[in-house]
């Protein structure tokens, strides 16, 4: 952004004006209409702009910042402001979808929290705002005074900005450490040791026959997750007509676990032995060494694993012939929840029960690089340096060690001892708030900026809109800094960042033997970045020195009855998402808690505690003690607690701060490569103090209700219907009334919908039908952030949802099962966390409820106002305008999916300037108002407007609601039923099909299609 | 004649009586006004609160839509079905001891009608376009939906508002020109204008006492009617312990002991404190408290059917629903409501318990208690377990539900204890109809 | 007795005799007599309506019930009517159930027919016996306690023989009203 636009929060005619020039000339900038203290009147467009059409939205192709795996986003802006983000189709990573933390980048964007303007330290230890002239040559004066005392933490950055920050960083002689909390250093470090390769492989989820995974939560947070559920819903969704057996071995099942065929809680830290013992019997059995493991694996038999693991060794064989019997099967480790001392051993292991399996090559592709940082160990070199008082000026970006590292690592500490601390952070982190000079660097969706997630994807990152507040782009900061500080930072010539990014992208033109650089630009631009082939994968031998294989007993600090468990928060990821109020309102996968920290222990271990859900136990490890609601989760092993990663801010803005607990206070400083986060044993004593979980589940049985049916492999193959499949199993459908009385109340409801066809419902109309596979569905929640983004659904807070009050059109009710169908009696269950008590180890079933759009919709009649009634086109439609707010449609909706707005949440949801986020073609509902799903009836109506202007019908596909067009597994299909061709008419044929409560005739227009379960072969 | 029951006044006696009901208020009956003047304040307050923020003050928990409200509502609409009854359905009876009640009683209805009629507009989400419920032309060019129940209710309501309100206003006519004529000063004036220039002239008896029956005749399918509509608000839905054929019926015979049930809390101390005990005696609580007896065991019956059609039914929802409300977390309201309405009313099958007015009293305290309970039972505990167990939740009342029913409590009495002072809480005429005339040739015509 | 003010004041006042009864078959007696001498003019007032004064004045039955009648079936036409239309007048379906369904409207026709049949009667018993009410006619307080009344209009000259009449069936108390 040109220099004279500076400071941008004056914008009168004139500028406007300027801002549209710029927009129409540089093809990609935005008419600013952000902040809403800048545009006081309506200014109409003396010249029109191409790309602002006043009600029109504009799309921009970038990339997403939110976590390591560089996803390709498509970002829609209306009125030069950006309002939802989506997968890029074109991104081989992502291929169009997009996880929740994606796509709450939005609250992030205009998240109330972010610093608004450069800001420097003052004497009464606040902070005061200055210039950017002034920042910069404040950091300038310091930089020439500290020489090569530099040092600079940056997170794992692959890309222009990375190399710009290297190169810059070396100039100075100073020390860069590129640090992300979640890196998986052990899988490097394994693939180095065990194939001499440093990286971390893509992986081929499905292609694989069979998959076990030793706690590596691939859904969630491990490696590249939405191009994981891709592939696992290909290999494990029943798509064609087989289901990939998937085997969990680790002491807590996370969301990943939850999707799993067989959990096997395996003892904390036992992982190596089980994935030797395996690769031992394998070896075995196949007869065939050419590994030359055999003597190494010698000593890891199914009986020293079963000592180890808790497992009892006929499993372990069996686990292990059925690994081999499947061909390519996969394994992988390395989550950060199973992160010990010694997972560098379990790493090593499974890349040996890989590569003996024969699936390296075939479901594990080296060659495509992910992106990495430098691993712990560095930092902490970094960190000794600062105790040291070697470094004079710390810059941190992008980075917020002091919440990411264990209070006991002493970070902030040591980097107090910096004499001058600068963060180039969008918001008032942890290590921010330590620093003597912040620089608000540019959102992700503000600046240029490019990624390479791997090798053959150029990610490009273009700004979508004006910024928000007065910021910078990191590399613009860079680069105004060296003009200042001149001296060894001279050589750093570019004019601008954008400029400098270009010339690389010119380069990196040539690199690729690109005739037209401009064309080329152009064309990135447009597509959101290049995209090549990987390199062919290379060929990969055994490195392994003298084939030794070392398996360490694990050992844990502190002398507690629990060993401690913390990973990833499935939608704050390591605290950074904590910020975002779609993130803490969107319940957790697993436990479906919203807002707040909790203790997960098993029903055994609550029995023996005398615990229940919401009582607040205190737990202690050597290093500190916490304090958390307890919530009693079947799937958890009995001598093990966890609690998620990502509460107990100390800063980063209001929604943040306070929040819970930080599960790291309870860890040792790191010592090694990486930080393990499972290292120690708690002790958990009882408080005596209760709360209510914040949580979103009413009673988790469905209590013989058939409401997530599900029907073994073989039945699914043979082509049965769910009706079927239960009578084949001894729960014959019992139909109470006679052949004839069946045809008579069939005649008569037919005859009732005959007399509905009056006025324009006798005309020809489509008729809007959803299908979701529950084979397909992972329960990840993708759709439900889609959801609330796309129309605008307020977030309603703790207070409200312990209420039972949240507004999610699209919810993920997850169903406890136990072996076989059905599972409960009637007048079982209780209320709510209370009772999510269910039997040992039972199943999950996780099914997306929102409006099912009922042809004979019972919410309708009982309103008197007609505010709920139905479409000529089959939707069932809510009129919030009509709408007086009796309720009765909420009561008779026999799926409880109509949410009421019993607060003015259109006022509370949206802090300045988190409002500039909605949507402007979905009304904001007032207090008083039903509300639900509408099927995304503003892109119906919006395809429909089109294709009317250019006289041709609808398209199948051409348009799909938020919810499908978000969904990684693709389990969610929207159409037209009347059409036989499309999609969503022919999955309706599925013999899976079926509907929620088809009993009670109200004819939903949403079928589901029974999960396919993979049972141990008896 | 009825027997047992013989009156030993003139008509000059009753007109002195009645009219000595009015004279000036005493201390206690200032302090009653007062006290539920004050009552009425709080749900005003209340009211406010509710339209300031929204409805969320209140303890709504999803699935509970409906709650406490709903519940007084149709709590006040049950009250005001005694009246109608004794005043229109007894009169067809022809059954001479609701005489003596029936003025009470009537007014009670008009007042409980009115006080239920205010919850619907309290309960919307948007109070102030409540008024769109009516058929009127607008300009959203919109009827309302007539297959809504909620529409039929606005009908069946404001009809029965209406025509009982008639009724109660046709009845005091000949008595408000009574105390007219024995009224002075300025209370003469109001009392001569009420009086419609009633003088009970042979034309007048006429019109009226034909009028008098066909008002009852329309009277009497109207108050079935309303309890009926009512309770089709719950039986059309498709709600899991509401959906049932019996709630017509079961639900008139609720409102009708419910509003005895009120009856008998109101006069029992009225009759002391206006000192008309000669007139309401033994004999009229005896038959009052039969019919609570007769409608106290339908009820019973009812509740019985109730289960017994969920088991019958195989219907794995209707069993759910009935299973959780006696043992799950409503079972306290549950048995509140079996225990107050069926078993206590059973004491009544012993006269000592009939006539003597200290158990009456109590009596008719559990059954205000167990009517109020039992609606909350139908409404909360079906809604808080249909369909979807994921949905599932409980309710928590606050201040706001609390507020709003104490404000109801001391709206209707505000408005009985202002009736009772300024108008004959005991119909003179139809008295003096029942007594003989003196002859001059002696004995009876 | 003190002459009391009327209730209403009439525009002109119906000459007559006024007589009051304590007895009821007292008052009958006198009903009879005059109705005898053709004087059927009477207007008799009582506390309370009464058997014997109604046989012997001998009236017919009171026309309201046509009005009630009336008043109901226009309700029950208006209820059918007016939700039959209002469905079509903006056909939107709800619940999958037909435009106009019968079974519903019924409520509302039911309530309308008992409304307009209440209000229509008691229209009706207002116009009857207070608008079509005999104007100028005396009254006393005392007829709705415990009196008997009845006023014989007639002209001062056989004033006379009227008040003899009533004295002789029993009336306490006569007087002449002009």
């Amino acid at each position: 952004m040109p220099d004279d636009l500076e400071p941008p929060n004056t914008l009168d005619r004139r500028r406007f004006l300027t801002v549209l020039g710029v927009t129409a000339g540089g093809g990609a900038m935005a008419l600013s209409g952000c902040s809403t203290d800048r545009v006081q009147k309506l200014v109409p467009y003396l010249v029109q702009s191409e790309d602002q059409v006043p009600g029109v939205a504009t799309w921009y192709a970038s990339t997403c910042t939110e976590c390591s795996t560089g996803c390709g986003v498509h970002v829609r802006t209306r009125e030069g402001r950006a309002v939802k983000l989506e997968g890029n189709p074109e991104h081989p990573v992502n291929r169009g979808k997009l996880c929740s933390k994606g796509q709450a980048s939005l609250q992030g964007l205009y998240n109330p929290g972010r610093i608004k303007a450069p800001m420097a330290r003052t004497a009464d230890g606040g902070f005061a705002e200055i210039t950017w002239d002034n920042a910069i040559e404040r950091l300038a004066a310091k930089l020439n005074e500290a020489g090569s005392k530099v040092a600079v933490i940056s997170g794992a950055s692959r890309g222009t900005f990375g190399d710009l920050l290297g190169e810059w960083t070396a100039a100075l002689g100073g020390r860069l450490v590129r640090h992300e909390s979640f890196d998986h250093e052990p899988v490097r470090a394994a693939n180095r040791q065990v194939f001499g390769l440093d990286e971390f492989p893509a992986h081929d989820f499905g292609k694989a026959k069979y998959i076990i995974s030793f706690g590596a939560d691939f859904l969630e947070s491990w490696g590249s997750p939405i191009e994981h559920q891709r592939g696992f819903a290909r290999s494990h969704g029943f798509t064609d007509g087989d289901v990939a057996r998937f085997v969990y071995a680790a002491p807590r099942r996370d969301l990943t676990g939850l999707n799993a065929d067989e959990w096997v809680p395996i003892k904390p830290g036992s992982e190596a032995a089980l994935a030797l013992a395996m690769a031992s019997v394998l070896v075995r059995e196949r007869g065939d060494d050419r590994a030359g493991l055999a003597a190494a694996l010698g000593s890891f038999t199914p009986a020293m694993a079963a000592q180890e693991t808790g497992l009892s060794a006929a499993t372990i064989e069996r686990l292990a012939r059925e690994f081999a019997a499947a061909r390519p099967s996969l394994a992988v480790a390395g989550g950060i929840g199973s992160q010990h001392a010694a997972s560098t051993e379990v790493c090593v292991a499974v890349n040996v029960l890989n590569f003996v399996a024969g699936n390296v090559g075939e479901t594990v592709l080296f060659g495509a690089d992910m992106p990495m940082a430098d691993g712990h160990a560095a930092l902490a070199k970094l960190a000794q340096a600062m105790e040291g008082g070697e470094i004079a000026v710390a810059l941190v970006h992008d980075a917020n060690p002091a919440y990411t590292l264990p209070k006991s690592s002493g970070f902030a500490a040591r980097l107090a001892k910096v004499g001058f601390k600068v963060s180039i952070s969008s918001y008032l982190d942890e290590t921010a708030a330590l620093c003597d000079l912040l620089l608000p660097q540019h959102h992700a969706l503000e600046r240029w900026d490019d990624s390479r997630p791997r090798a053959g994807v150029h990610g490009l990152m273009q700004p979508v809109m004006e910024p928000v507040f007065n910021t910078l782009a990191a590399g613009e900061i860079l680069l105004r800094v060296s003009r200042k500080a001149a001296g060894p930072l001279a050589r750093f010539t570019a004019p601008t960042w954008d400029e400098h990014l270009k010339s690389r992208w010119r380069d990196l033109a040539t690199e690729l033997g690109e005739g037209d650089p401009v064309a080329f630009w152009h064309s990135a631009v447009q597509r959101g970045g290049v995209f090549r082939d990987p390199p062919a994968p290379p060929q990969v031998a055994l490195a392994l020195a003298d084939g030794r294989l070392a398996y360490t007993k694990p050992t844990f600090e502190g002398d507690g009855a629990f060993t401690f468990l913390t990973y990833p928060h499935a939608m704050l990821h390591d605290g950074r998402g904590t910020n975002k109020p779609w993130l803490l309102e969107n319940a957790d996968p697993v436990t479906k808690i919203t807002w707040h920290s909790w203790v997960e222990v098993s029903p055994a271990a609550a029995t023996r505690l005398d615990v229940r859900d919401g009582e607040i136990v205190e737990l202690t490890s050597p290093y500190g003690k916490v304090e958390a609601p307890v919530y009693v989760y079947p799937g958890i092993r009995d001598d093990a607690v966890a609690i998620p990663l990502g509460f107990g801010h100390t800063a980063y803005g209001s929604f943040a701060q306070g929040r819970g607990v930080n599960a790291l206070d309870l860890l040792g400083a790191p010592r090694g490569e990486f930080v393990p986060y499972l290292s120690t044993k708690v002790a958990v004593q009882k408080t005596g103090r209760y709360r209510k979980l914040a949580s979103v589940a009413g009673v988790p049985r469905q209590l013989g209700r058939g409401i997530a049916e599900a029907m073994p492999l073989e039945a699914a193959k043979r082509g049965l219907t769910v009706q079927q499949a239960r009578a084949e199993e001894g729960h014959a459908h019992h139909e109470i009334n006679t052949g004839r009385e069946l045809e008579a109340i069939h005649g008569w409801g037919e005859a009732q919908t005959r007399a509905t066809q009056y006025g324009d419902y006798a005309n020809e109309h489509p008729q809007w039908g959803m299908s979701i596979d529950l084979a397909k569905c992972t329960g990840c929640s993708a759709c439900v952030t889609a959801c609330y983004a796309e129309n605008n659904i307020p977030t309603v807070g703790e207070s409200e949802v312990l209420r039972g009050r949240e507004m999610t059109w699209l919810r993920i009710e997850r169903y406890w099962e136990d072996a076989g169908h059905g599972g409960g009696e009637p007048g079982e269950g209780g209320h709510g966390p209370e009772s999510s008590e269910p039997a040992a180890a039972p199943s999950a079933r996780f099914v997306p409820m929102l409006c099912q759009h009922c042809g004979n919709a019972p919410c309708e009649p009982v309103c008197p106002v007609y505010a709920a009634y139905h479409t000529a086109d089959g939707l069932n439609g809510q009129v919030y305008n009509r709408c007086v707010g009796t309720r009765y449609c909420a009561n008779n909706c026999p799926y409880k999916v109509r949410y009421f707005n019993w607060y003015k949440y259109n006022e509370q949801a949206w802090p300045e300037p988190l409002h500039l986020q909605l949507n402007p073609d979905v009304t904001v509902r007032a207090r008083g108002v039903m509300e639900k799903c509408t099927f995304c009836i503003q892109r119906i109506r919006d395809t429909q407007n089109h294709a009317r202007l250019e006289d041709r019908p609808i398209r199948d596909g051409e348009f799909t609601t938020a919810c499908a067009q978000a969904c990684p597994s693709d389990a969610i299909v929207f159409g037209n039923v009347k059409d036989p061709g499309s999609k969503v008419a022919r999955i309706k044929q599925d013999a899976r099909g079926y509907h929620v409560l088809e009993e009670i005739n109200v004819r939903p227009a949403v079928t589901y299609l029974a999960k396919v379960l993979h049972p141990v072969e008896a | 004649m009825a027997s047992g029951h013989v009156i030993t006044q003139t008509h000059a006696d009753v007109t002195r009586d009645v009219v000595g009901t009015l004279s000036p208020p005493s201390r206690g009956y200032v302090l009653l006004l007062l006290g539920a003047v004050s009552l009425f304040l709080i749900g005003i307050l209340t009211f406010l609160f509710l339209i300031k923020d929204g409805l969320g003050h209140a303890g709504y928990q999803p699935p509970i839509f409906w709650s406490v409200y709903i519940t007084t509502f149709v709590f006040w609409v049950g009250i005001g079905h005694a009246g109608t009854l004794i005043s229109a359905i007894l009169f067809l009876f022809r059954s001479p001891w609701r005489t003596a009640v029936y003025r009470s009683t009537e007014a009670m209805t008009v007042f409980a009608v009115m006080t239920a009629g205010l919850f619907p507009i309290i309960h919307i989400g948007r109070q102030w376009i409540f008024y769109w419920l009516l058929p009127y032309p607008n300009s959203r060019f919109l009827w309302p939906n007539f297959k809504s129940p909620l529409i039929w209710d606005v009908f069946a309501i404001s009809t029965y508002l209406t025509v009982s309100t008639t009724f109660l206003c046709f009845g005091l006519v000949p008595d408000v020109a009574a105390i007219r004529d024995k009224a002075t000063g300025w209370r003469r004036k109001v009392y001569e204008m009420a009086a419609v220039g009633w003088r009970g002239t042979d034309n007048q008896w006429r019109h009226y006492s034909r009028a008098y029956l066909y008002l009852a005749a329309l009277a009497t399918p109207l108050v079935l009617s309303v309890h009926s509509v009512v309770s089709w608000d719950f039986a059309v839905s498709i709600v899991p312990g509401w959906h049932g054929t019996i709630f017509a019926p079961y639900f008139v015979a609720g409102a009708i002991y419910s509003g005895i049930g009120m009856v008998l809390t109101l006069i029992i101390p009225l009759r002391r404190a206006l000192r008309i005990e000669h007139m309401i005696t033994d004999y009229h609580f005896d038959n009052l408290a039969k019919l609570t007896l007769l409608t106290g065991s339908i009820l019973f019956y009812a509740y019985g059917m109730e289960y017994f059609v969920a088991w019958y039914s195989g219907n794995i929802f209707e069993q759910t629903t009935f299973f959780r409300r006696a043992f799950g977390p409503y079972w306290w309201a549950g048995w509140t409501m079996i225990i107050c309405n069926a078993f206590v009313s059973q004491l009544l099958w012993f006269r000592k318990v009939r006539t003597n007015l200290t158990s009456l009293f109590v009596i008719s305290i559990f059954i205000n208690i167990g009517m109020w309970f039992e609606r909350y039972v139908i409404i909360v505990s079906s809604l808080s377990n249909d369909y979807i167990p994921w949905a599932w939740d409980q309710l928590n009342p606050t201040w706001a539900d609390w507020g709003i029913l104490a404000g109801s409590f001391g709206w209707f009495g505000m408005w009985f204890l202002l009736f009772a002072k300024n108008f004959p809480i005991v119909a003179i005429q139809e008295i003096k109809e029942m007594i003989p005339m003196p002859r001059k040739r002696g004995g009876h015509h | 007795m003190a002459a009391t003010k009327p209730v209403k004041a009439p525009s002109k006042r119906v000459p007559g005799v006024l007589a009051s009864f304590t007895y009821v078959d007292a008052a009958a007696d006198a009903i009879r007599a005059l109705r005898a001498q053709g004087r059927r003019n009477l207007t008799v007032y009582s506390a309370a309506p009464n058997h014997e004064i109604e046989e012997a004045l001998q009236h017919g039955v009171s026309p309201v019930r046509l009005f009630t009648l009336i008043g109901g079936l226009t309700g029950c036409a208006a209820g059918f009517g007016m939700t039959l239309w209002m469905s079509h007048d903006w056909p939107t379906v709800v619940g999958g159930k037909p435009i106009g369904s019968i079974p519903p409207y019924v409520v509302i026709a039911f309530e309308l027919t008992i409304l307009l049949g209440a209000l229509i009667t008691v229209a009706a018993v207002a116009f009857f016996s207070v608008a079509l009410g005999k104007r100028g006619v005396p009254y006393d307080p005392s007829f709705s306690d415990d009196k008997i009344g009845i006023f014989v209009p007639t002209t001062a000259d056989s004033a006379r023989q009227v008040e003899q009449m009533l004295r002789n069936a029993g009336a306490e108390e006569v007087r002449y009203e002009a």
